[in-house]
């Protein structure tokens, strides 16, 4: 440790020394406060009001709330702009099973809601397995949607229609169920329910599934 | 002057700290006409310091920081192996869960670790610079006892799963009435007589810090720990939703700045001068970021909060005065790291400055990294992810963790008088400790950023890219890091540990206590004018000459001699600015526009909420979506202000380790898959991270227990609809039919020897299938609710 005594006139500095008190030793100088932090501390006090100003006096579209309505709206209306409103009918559910790039859309509104029940490559989990032959309230490919959309089993399998309200995000993701079909996961579950016939043919020739 | 004279007795002492004893309180070229009565100088008083105290906090703060880290260390394990637990028998397995040690590892790094050291150096400096013995050596002796035995209660009722929940403020209310008596009647009184009985003329910056902190801390801990209580082990916040949203985060936040900041400048004021030998940089920067980080600080709670149901108002201002915050934080660090100009040589040589210079620049990379983070459109991207798990690390490791370290490795050799055992190993700590905090903090950042971008990222065709559990493997690595990083930081303390051990082994038999003798304060001084501005005699406007004066900070220096004033101030700072938070979001109603649908728990669901709160699902479930399509898309519709107001406490949470739980209700309703899901969480998702929760299964719900909880809401709510003299009833009725469906679906009938309607997890699915579900409901037939895709109103 350093013996010399402490705090003893430096002046190395421009400002006159350390101030005449000291405390337990400890001197301070008088050196003022630097330019540069003084007018930094000074910009963001007064970048203050104008940022209330800009947000918080009523003028439309600034609020958070706002902004977030348009930027749904502008991402909902980009995704089935080119399609218009589907209905899950046979015909549909089939020509979308077949299309590569609707099926991804499928499969992201599958892994958002479905996972959870039916796993993650429709094997099943809590829910019945979606690959195999067998199915508990399906008998036309159509069923699918309906099933989604309102709900069987006394809400365990829960009405959909609420909680994924653009219609058409329903036909994909019944489309995308449809597909699963005849796929074999790992891990998956034993059939339940009974086995029904054979989704219909695709009637728009050429269109290869994934 | 001949208050000197006992300078044998502390000529040994002087070896050690190198203290001057002849700096009399007065020099005497400044003494005014009254200090100079020959008998008021006369009155000579001796006094010794009392350092046995600042050796007992020295102590329990190594010792709480080996529990606290070696707790962070644990709770790191338990989150990237959950399975762990599931070894042991699951009532052992119920206490060895993250979600309840987490809230420990927080409580003991800030209360007990961080605590017991900003005691240590208040205690050893206060009586320093106030040239006075502490006021009370039985005060001192109860604030430390008292305060590790608050320590101990936390340890003991917290893995318990006894908890307010509210972070940092998770002790119940009995624990929290003796936080109370300690802190302010214990620890302030004793402080504030000292000051009182100081003599030395003029309080040093330490000491302006040091009462902030204590008043402010009294004030925060009082408003936001007001509860109902329901026995002692439970309790129902005075607060619901927003409101207690907000008061926490005025706590939480503040708690940071006037426990976690404060105390530890003030402990930089003190032991950096001293043990760089250096004079302090700036007395004018020092004034301008006191007053400042205290009138601004109180502020910035609600930047915790943005984007969350709390009115945008209020987000703002958080925002605004975070971002104001960023100067006042860095004159803290200027003023530190300016003080050693001349003395940077001394850092290469002294662990004890390497220590002091790295804390302060993790303190200036951690302010600066607040005020960003506190900025709308950042936080939209850090809120919720491991970035603000890094960003407290930075502080809490690299500030508040270096300074405790440097400041007993200065004040060993000095408390124990003898040489520290090893500069070496203290040279160690200081490379081990600074590998450690990088080691964690850089790769804890690439996470949270990871993590925050995959949550918000969306395919060409407007979907979510990732699903939630799509994002938790890749944080996996980064988390087996972060556990090699805490081992390596404890590693560091350890070698504290021996070092201090052996110091002290080498200690003399009977310490020396030097007795000094200063003269008392003379009652009725005045601040000496000082009429030195170069304007006086200038042909000037009387304003330019009095704008100078005011320059010259001589007010201020009046202030410096008046403790009580000085308080009195700080205290007004404070009180004024909270209020003009707080009081609107009470009085105005706009703020919180009510829902109609949005109805009172059920006495089972209150039950069961008191189960989610117990088991601390806050620390990896929150319980708030935000306005964002990514969130929409993933969740569902966004909270609004109104669904939380039966919410005693909120839960909304800050970290999403897990899913948010918001509107856990739509999007799982199924029973069944809850009972599957806590028995073994990873045979239902595939990869998840969430603990076996079997004990809920196993054990019997206390259906006795739920009507004074009911009766509590009742009181909170006196249009709550149920008959409380019945919820027991109502909650076995509500129970049977929850598990009448579980059994429907495959469930089974009984578990661990009882039917499954009274599990406790019973209770607990009943809540999770109600949540976030009122939104949606129609009230009556005849008036639909509002479509939920509009946002409610009044929200500005």
């Amino acid at each position: 440790m350093n013996n010399s005594p402490p705090n003893q006139n430096p002046s190395a500095t421009t400002h006159p020394g350390p101030m005449a008190h000291s405390y337990d030793g400890i001197c301070t100088y008088d050196n003022p406060i630097p330019r540069w932090w003084k007018w930094l501390f000074i910009l963001t006090v007064l970048f203050s009001p104008f940022y209330l100003l800009y947000y918080h006096v009523g003028a439309p579209n600034r609020s958070v709330h706002e902004r977030f309505t348009a930027a749904l709206d502008a991402n909902q209306k980009k995704k089935y702009l080119e399609l218009g409103p589907l209905t899950p009918d046979s015909n549909t559910l089939v020509t979308y099973m077949g299309k590569k790039e609707w099926m991804d859309v499928g499969r992201s509104i599958y892994k958002l809601n479905c996972v959870s029940c039916h796993g993650p490559e429709g094997g099943g989990v809590i829910g019945p397995n979606l690959c195999d032959e067998n199915y508990k309230h399906i008998k036309k490919i159509e069923d699918i949607a309906k099933v989604i959309n309102e709900g069987v089993a006394g809400g365990a399998m829960p009405a959909w229609a609420t909680r994924i309200p653009d219609k058409n995000d329903i036909v994909m993701v019944s489309a995308y169920v449809a597909s699963l079909r005849g796929t074999s996961p790992a891990n998956a579950k034993g059939p339940d329910g009974s086995p029904i016939s054979a989704w219909p043919e695709d009637l728009e020739p050429g269109s290869t599934q994934d | 002057m001949s208050h000197n004279a006992i300078s044998d007795a502390a000529s040994s002492q002087q070896a050690f700290d190198g203290r001057e004893t002849d700096s009399s309180s007065v020099p005497s070229s400044r003494l005014n006409p009254t200090e100079a009565n020959p008998t008021e100088a006369n009155l000579v008083e001796r006094y010794s310091y009392d350092d046995d105290i600042v050796r007992w906090f020295v102590f329990a703060t190594i010792f709480w920081g080996l529990v606290a880290t070696s707790m962070g260390v644990l709770v790191a394990v338990l989150l990237v192996s959950p399975e762990l637990a599931g070894n042991f028998r699951s009532e052992f397995a119920a206490v060895l869960s993250f979600a309840r040690l987490r809230p420990l590892h927080t409580n003991a790094a800030i209360f007990a670790f961080a605590g017991n050291g900003i005691f240590a150096a208040i205690y050893y400096s206060t009586q320093r610079l106030c040239k006075a013995r502490m006021w009370s050596d039985a005060l001192s002796r109860l604030h430390f006892w008292g305060w590790q035995g608050i320590i101990v209660a936390a340890a003991w009722t917290l893995p318990l799963g006894i908890t307010q929940s509210k972070e940092y403020a998770e002790l119940e209310w009995p624990i929290d009435i003796a936080i109370a008596i300690v802190w302010l009647l214990f620890f302030g009184t004793n402080f504030m007589m000292t000051l009182i009985h100081r003599r030395e003329r003029h309080m040093y910056v330490a000491l302006w810090f040091y009462i902030a902190s204590i008043v402010t801390v009294t004030i925060l801990h009082g408003f936001n720990n007001l509860v109902v209580p329901v026995g002692l082990g439970k309790s129902y916040p005075i607060y619901a939703g927003v409101q207690d949203a907000l008061m926490q985060w005025w706590y939480g936040h503040n708690l940071v700045a006037f426990f976690l900041t404060m105390p530890f400048l003030g402990l930089m004021y003190y032991f950096l001068p001293k043990a760089a030998d250096r004079p302090v940089f700036s007395y004018k920067l020092s004034i301008i970021h006191f007053w400042s980080l205290v009138f601004i600080c109180i502020w910035a709670g609600p930047h915790h909060l943005h984007y969350t149901a709390l009115p945008q108002w209020a987000s703002t201002l958080g925002m605004l005065f975070g971002l104001m915050l960023w100067m006042p934080s860095w004159a803290g660090m200027i003023n530190g790291l300016l003080t050693l100009r001349g003395a940077w040589h001394k850092v290469a040589a002294d662990p004890v400055l390497k220590f002091f210079v790295v804390g302060i620049a993790f303190y200036g990379m951690s302010s600066f990294e607040g005020s960003m983070l506190s900025i709308k459109s950042v936080n939209a991207l850090s809120h919720y992810t491991d970035w603000t798990i890094a960003h407290v690390h930075t502080a809490a490791l690299g500030w508040n963790g270096f300074m405790t370290f440097g400041m007993i490795y200065w004040l060993l050799p000095r408390l124990y008088q003898t040489k520290l055992y090893s500069t070496k190993l203290a040279e160690w700590h200081f490379w081990i400790g600074t590998i450690a905090i990088l080691l964690y903090i850089i790769p804890i950042h690439i996470a949270g950023i990871t993590q925050g971008m995959m949550w918000r990222e969306l395919t060409p065709k407007g979907d979510l890219a990732n699903t939630f559990m799509d994002t938790v493997p890749v944080m996996i690595p980064f988390w087996w890091t972060r556990v090699f990083a805490g081992v390596l930081y404890v590693l560091g303390i350890v070698l504290l540990a021996y070092n201090a051990l052996r110091t002290w082994m080498s200690r003399p038999r009977t310490y020396d206590v030097p007795v000094y003798s200063t003269p008392r304060l003379s009652p009725g001084y005045l601040e000496p004018v000082q009429d030195t501005s170069p304007l006086s005699g200038v042909p000037v406007l009387d304003l330019a000459t009095k704008i100078d004066r005011f320059n010259r900070m001589n007010w201020h220096r009046t202030w410096e001699h008046l403790p009580l004033k000085f308080t009195l101030m700080t205290t007004l700072a404070v009180v004024v600015a909270s209020a003009l938070e707080l009081v609107p979001m009470f009085l105005i109603r706009s703020n919180i526009p009510t829902i109609n649908t949005v109805k009172p728990y059920t006495p089972l669901e209150i039950a069961g909420r008191d189960i989610y709160v117990s088991e601390g699902c806050y620390n990896c479930h929150s319980q708030m979506i935000r306005p964002m399509v990514a969130e929409k898309l993933m969740y569902g519709e966004y909270s609004k202000p109104g669904e939380s107001v039966y919410d005693h406490p909120f839960q909304w949470g800050s970290r999403r380790i897990g899913p948010d739980l918001a509107r856990i209700g739509i999007t799982q309703q199924s029973g069944y898959w809850h009972w599957k899901h806590f028995e073994s969480p990873s045979s239902v998702t595939r990869g998840s991270v969430m603990p076996s929760f079997r004990h809920l299964l196993e054990e019997k719900l206390n259906f006795a227990q739920i009507e004074p909880r009911v009766a509590a809401n009742k009181y909170l709510h006196p249009e709550y609809p149920y008959d409380v003299s019945k919820s027991e009833e109502l909650a076995k009725e509500q129970a049977e039919k929850v598990a009448a469906e579980i059994i429907s679906l495959g469930g089974p009938v009984d578990y661990n020897g009882h039917l499954i309607e009274d599990s406790t997890a019973i209770a607990l699915i009943a809540y999770l299938k109600r949540l976030g579900t009122d939104l949606f409901k129609t009230q009556d037939p005849k008036a639909p609710a509002e479509p939920p895709a509009t946002p409610v109103a009044g929200i500005q």
